[in-house]
């Protein structure tokens, strides 16, 4: 099952996402600012890490400089998560290190697709036990 | 107060640069405090459309659909009318 970090302040997006992953047999932990994001993806090693980049006390930019520049972090994949659908947003968050980009309003399918490119044969897996939550 | 066009005069089509001075009149972060709440009405609606049809509750499902329908509707004006303009911000 793989394991989930979102990093995401807003509660209702935090609530919506990780229930809708989890429907799809995902792992979620929960991360509500960057600090805390920076601190667990160190503790838990999760598979990814969905990142919204508007972020309280470290925003995702910053916190995406600090993994990628962690040699115990810097392997995970960063997917950045905004409400802006500019393509300088895009290239800030690549600047930043994030391996892909994905604007909100979350279009799930289209996010599974991102995620699966660096999951592999993993989110197949967990797409296929999709039930419950 | 003579000096005010009529009220009808402000639905002329404005020449583009004028239009695009004035969206970014609008408060910067707009956008992002409209696309926040357009996707919890959106996301929600399909995870409740998701679970009604995991439970066999298909009855709801086509009123679900039209709140989602809805919600890409606005979500498309929204992006038609201010994204191209917005102005340099944070995510």
């Amino acid at each position: 099952m793989p394991k989930i970090l979102l990093v995401e302040d807003n509660e209702m997006n935090r609530d919506m996402l990780s229930r809708r992953l989890q429907r799809r047999g995902y792992e979620v932990i929960i991360a509500v600012d960057g600090q805390q994001g920076v601190a667990l993806a160190q503790s838990e090693s999760p598979d990814l890490i969905l990142m919204d980049m508007s972020l309280p006390l470290i925003d995702g930019w910053e916190a995406t400089r600090t993994l990628k520049g962690a040699a115990e972090t810097k392997h995970i994949p960063v997917i950045a998560l905004t409400a802006h659908a500019m393509s300088t947003d895009r290239d800030r968050a690549l600047e930043a290190g994030c391996d892909d980009y994905d604007t909100k309003p979350i279009e799930l399918s289209r996010l599974l697709g991102k995620m699966e490119v660096f999951l592999g044969g993993d989110t197949g897996t967990a797409a296929g036990t999709r039930k419950g939550a | 107060m003579s000096d005010l066009p009529p009220e009808t005069e402000t639905a002329v089509k404005l020449p583009p640069e004028i239009e695009k001075a004035v969206q970014h009149m609008l408060p910067p972060n707009l956008l992002h405090d409209l696309r926040t709440p357009l996707g919890h009405i959106l996301g929600y609606s399909e995870l409740l459309i998701e679970q009604m049809k995991d439970a066999g509750r298909e009855e709801y499902i086509p009123y679900l659909e039209k709140i989602r329908k809805a919600g890409h509707e606005l979500l498309g004006m929204m992006t038609d009318n201010f994204q191209a303009t917005r102005p340099k911000d944070g995510g």
